[in-house]
C-alpha cells in the first residue's frame, strides 16, 4: 500500500512501514504521461524511457553490478528535466542508454516517437558528454565544421551558424585555436557549441556546468534558460543541486541505479521559502530587484518563496542588464529532498552473478 | 550515409596527416628510397634493378608500418578518449563510422604511395635506362595489398588492444605471404592433420603473394590487365568481408562503461 506522508513542506512516497519506496521505485513513483497525440491540450512527449535496465560485469569474479534498473520517465516538449544523484548513481548510464552508446539490457526508449537504436532518431538531438573530448588536431572552428557536415547543415548556412553558436557560448575569440590548447572550461563550451549547432529540439547535457568557473556557470545557465525559452527540450544530469533548481521544471532523483523520485519542481517548492545572498556582477547597481536588501559590494539578500520567484528574480536582473554571478542559498528544498532520499533509501548495488 | 562516410574519411585523413608519426615514417620511407641511389653504384651492371627492387620493397614496408601503427590505435584512441561519443550521438551509424575510418586511412595510404611513387620514378628517370611505366602496375598492386591490410587492422582494432591488433596484423601479413608455401609444405606431409591444418591456414588468410609481382616487374615483365582486375576483385572481396564482420562486432560494442 502506498501512502503519502508529509515531510516538512512536501511529501515523499512511503510504504505502510514508513520506508520511502525502494523496490522498483521508478515503476511505482514515476508518472509516465500518456504520450498519445489525441489527448487534447497535453504537451507532446519527446522522450520516453520505460523500464530501462542496464548492468555491468565488474571485478575478477565478473559480478554483475547494477547500472540502472527499471528507470522510467518521460519528458514533455519545451521542458527541462534534470537527473540528479550522487556520483555513480546511474545518471550517465541512463543518458548513454538513451543515446544507444551503451546497449540497454532491457526496456524501451523512444526519441520523438522513434526507437533510440535508429541513428536517425538522433537527428534532432544535441548531446554534450560528461567529459567532452574532441579531436585535438582541429581548431574550434574546424571541429564545428566537421559536426556541421555530419549534421548535414546546408553549406550556405554553415559559416553563419558556426559563428552564431561560437558567439552563444562565448568562444568566438578562441575559435582559431587548436583544441589541444583548450582548458577544461573551454572544452565544455565548445562541447555545448557542437550540441546546439544543429538547432536540435532536444538537448541532452551530461553535467553541463562541470569544469566551469562561477562566471562560466552563470553564462551557461543563462544560455540554457534562453534555449528553454526558445522552446527547446533539455535533459540534463547534474549533482550541483542549486543549478538544477534554477533551470529545471522536473527532477528525477537517481540512487544506486534506481529512479527513486520524480518531482515537479514548482509543486515541490510551493510554500517553501528560504533566504539567499545574490552576488551581482556590478558593485554599485543602479537598480535592485523588488524586495531585496543591499549588503554592499554588489551583494543583496533576497527572500525566495518559490522557484517561480527565483526565476522572476533572475529574469529581472537579466532584463536590467545586471549580471548575476552566483546565488548562495541556505539549504534549498530540492537539496533537502535529495538529502532525505539519500539518507532513507538503502539500495543494494550488486545484483548477483 | 555517403556524406557521413566521406566526412569521417576526410577527418581521419586530416588527423593522420597532422600526426607526427605519419611524418616520421614518411621521412624514413624517403630516406630508404634515397639510400637506393647511394647503394646502387656499388652493384656493377644492375644499378637500375637494385634501385627498383629496394624502392618497391621500401614502399611496401613503410606503407605497412603506417597502416598498422596508425590503424591499430585509430578506433581505440577515440574509444578511450571519448571523441567517438559525440560523433555517434549524431545521426551516424556505427558501420558508417568504421567505413569512414577505413577510407580515411586509405586516403592517407594513397597520398603516401603517390608521393613515394613519384620520388621512385624520378630516381629511375635519373638513372639511365631504368625508367619504365610498368612500375605503375607494381604500385597499384602494392596499394591493393595495403588496402587489404588496412581492412585487417580495422577488423582487429574493433576487438583487441592496439598492441595486439598491430601484432595480429603483422602476423597476417607474414602468413599471407607464406600461405601458398605453407599449403605446399602441408601437402608433402604424411599426416592428415598436418595437411588439413595447412589447408585451413591457406583459406583463412589472404594470399598476399597475389599482389607480389615486384620481382617480375623489376626484371622487365609488365603486370597483365587480367591480373590487375583479379587482384582488385580479390582485395575488395577480402576487405568487404572483413569490414562487414568488423561492423557487426563494433555494433555490439559498449562505447562507454559505467
Amino acid at each position: 500500500m502506498i501512502i503519502q506522508v508529509p515531510v516538512k513542506n512536501r511529501t515523499l512516497d512511503r510504504d505502510s512501514r514508513g520506508t520511502i519506496l525502494v523496490d522498483r521505485p521508478s515503476r511505482v513513483q514515476t508518472q509516465v504521461p500518456d504520450s498519445s497525440p489525441e489527448k487534447a491540450g497535453s504537451p507532446a512527449v519527446v522522450l520516453e524511457v520505460r523500464d530501462l535496465q542496464k548492468s555491468f560485469r565488474s571485478g575478477f569474479l565478473k559480478r554483475r553490478i547494477r547500472g540502472v534498473e527499471g528507470v522510467s520517465f518521460s519528458v514533455n516538449q519545451s521542458s527541462v528535466f534534470a537527473l540528479i544523484g550522487h556520483n555513480g548513481a546511474g545518471k550517465t548510464t541512463t543518458i548513454n542508454c538513451i543515446l544507444d552508446l551503451v546497449h540497454a539490457d532491457g526496456g524501451e526508449v523512444s526519441i520523438m516517437g522513434m526507437d533510440h537504436r535508429d541513428p536517425s532518431s538522433r537527428s534532432r538531438v544535441g548531446y554534450l558528454p560528461e567529459r567532452p573530448y574532441f579531436f585535438e588536431h582541429l581548431t574550434g572552428r574546424e571541429l564545428l565544421k566537421f559536426y556541421a557536415r555530419l549534421l548535414d547543415l546546408p553549406k550556405d548556412r554553415r559559416v553563419a551558424r558556426i559563428d552564431e553558436v561560437l558567439d552563444m557560448v562565448g568562444m568566438t575569440e578562441f575559435a582559431g585555436r587548436r583544441l589541444k590548447k583548450f582548458s577544461k572550461g573551454m572544452l565544455q563550451r565548445i562541447g555545448l557549441a557542437q550540441a546546439i549547432l544543429g538547432d536540435p529540439d532536444i538537448l541532452i547535457l551530461d553535467e553541463p556546468m562541470s569544469g566551469l568557473d562561477p562566471i562560466g556557470r552563470r553564462e551557461i545557465r543563462q544560455l540554457l534558460m534562453d534555449l528553454k525559452n526558445a522552446g527547446k527540450t533539455i535533459i540534463l544530469s547534474s549533482h550541483i543541486v542549486p543549478d538544477v533548481e534554477m533551470i529545471a521544471d522536473t527532477v528525477g532523483v537517481l540512487k544506486e541505479g534506481c529512479l527513486v523520485a520524480v518531482r515537479d519542481l514548482t509543486e515541490l517548492t510551493q510554500g517553501f521559502s528560504y533566504t539567499g545572498d545574490l552576488h551581482l556582477g556590478a558593485t554599485d547597481p543602479t537598480w535592485l530587484p523588488a524586495g531585496c536588501r543591499s549588503l554592499g559590494e554588489g551583494k543583496v539578500r533576497v527572500q525566495i518563496d518559490s522557484v517561480g520567484d527565483l526565476r522572476k528574480l533572475l529574469n529581472d536582473c537579466h532584463r536590467e542588464a545586471i549580471p548575476v554571478e552566483s546565488l548562495e542559498t541556505h539549504r534549498s528544498c530540492l537539496e533537502e529532498l535529495f538529502m532525505e532520499i539519500n539518507r532513507e533509501i538503502p539500495v543494494k548495488r550488486e545484483v548477483g552473478r | 550515409m555517403t556524406s557521413n562516410i566521406m566526412t569521417l574519411a576526410g577527418s581521419t585523413f586530416l588527423e593522420t596527416v597532422r600526426d607526427r608519426i605519419f611524418y616520421l615514417v614518411a621521412l624514413f620511407g624517403f630516406i630508404m628510397l634515397a639510400s637506393t641511389a647511394i647503394l646502387s653504384p656499388l652493384t656493377v651492371g644492375a644499378q637500375g634493378k637494385i634501385m627498383a627492387d629496394v624502392g618497391l620493397a621500401s614502399m611496401v614496408i613503410f606503407g605497412l608500418l603506417v597502416v598498422v601503427f596508425v590503424g591499430s590505435s585509430m578506433v581505440r584512441k577515440e574509444l578511450d578518449k571519448g571523441t567517438i561519443v559525440t560523433i555517434l550521438s549524431k545521426p551516424v551509424g556505427r558501420r558508417e563510422y568504421l567505413i569512414g575510418k577505413f577510407l580515411g586511412l586509405n586516403l592517407t595510404l594513397i597520398s603516401m604511395l603517390a608521393v613515394m611513387g613519384l620520388l621512385f620514378l624520378l630516381m629511375l628517370f635519373l638513372a639511365p635506362g631504368s625508367f619504365s611505366l610498368r612500375f605503375l602496375g607494381a604500385f597499384y598492386l602494392t596499394f591493393l595489398e595495403l588496402t587489404l591490410i588496412n581492412a585487417v587492422v580495422v577488423f582487429f582494432s574493433t576487438s583487441v588492444s592496439p598492441v595486439l591488433a598491430a601484432v595480429f596484423t603483422l602476423g597476417v601479413f607474414t602468413v599471407g605471404h607464406l600461405s601458398q608455401s605453407i599449403r605446399d609444405f602441408g601437402q608433402l606431409q604424411d599426416g592428415v592433420f598436418q595437411r588439413q591444418m595447412s589447408e585451413l591456414v591457406y583459406y583463412l588468410t589472404p594470399n598476399l603473394e597475389v599482389f607480389n609481382l615486384r620481382g617480375a616487374v623489376v626484371h622487365g615483365t609488365a603486370v597483365s590487365g587480367e591480373h590487375l582486375v583479379m587482384a582488385t576483385v580479390y582485395s575488395l572481396a577480402w576487405s568487404i568481408l572483413l569490414l562487414v564482420v568488423a561492423g557487426s562486432i563494433f555494433s555490439r560494442k559498449e562505447l562507454r562503461g559505467e
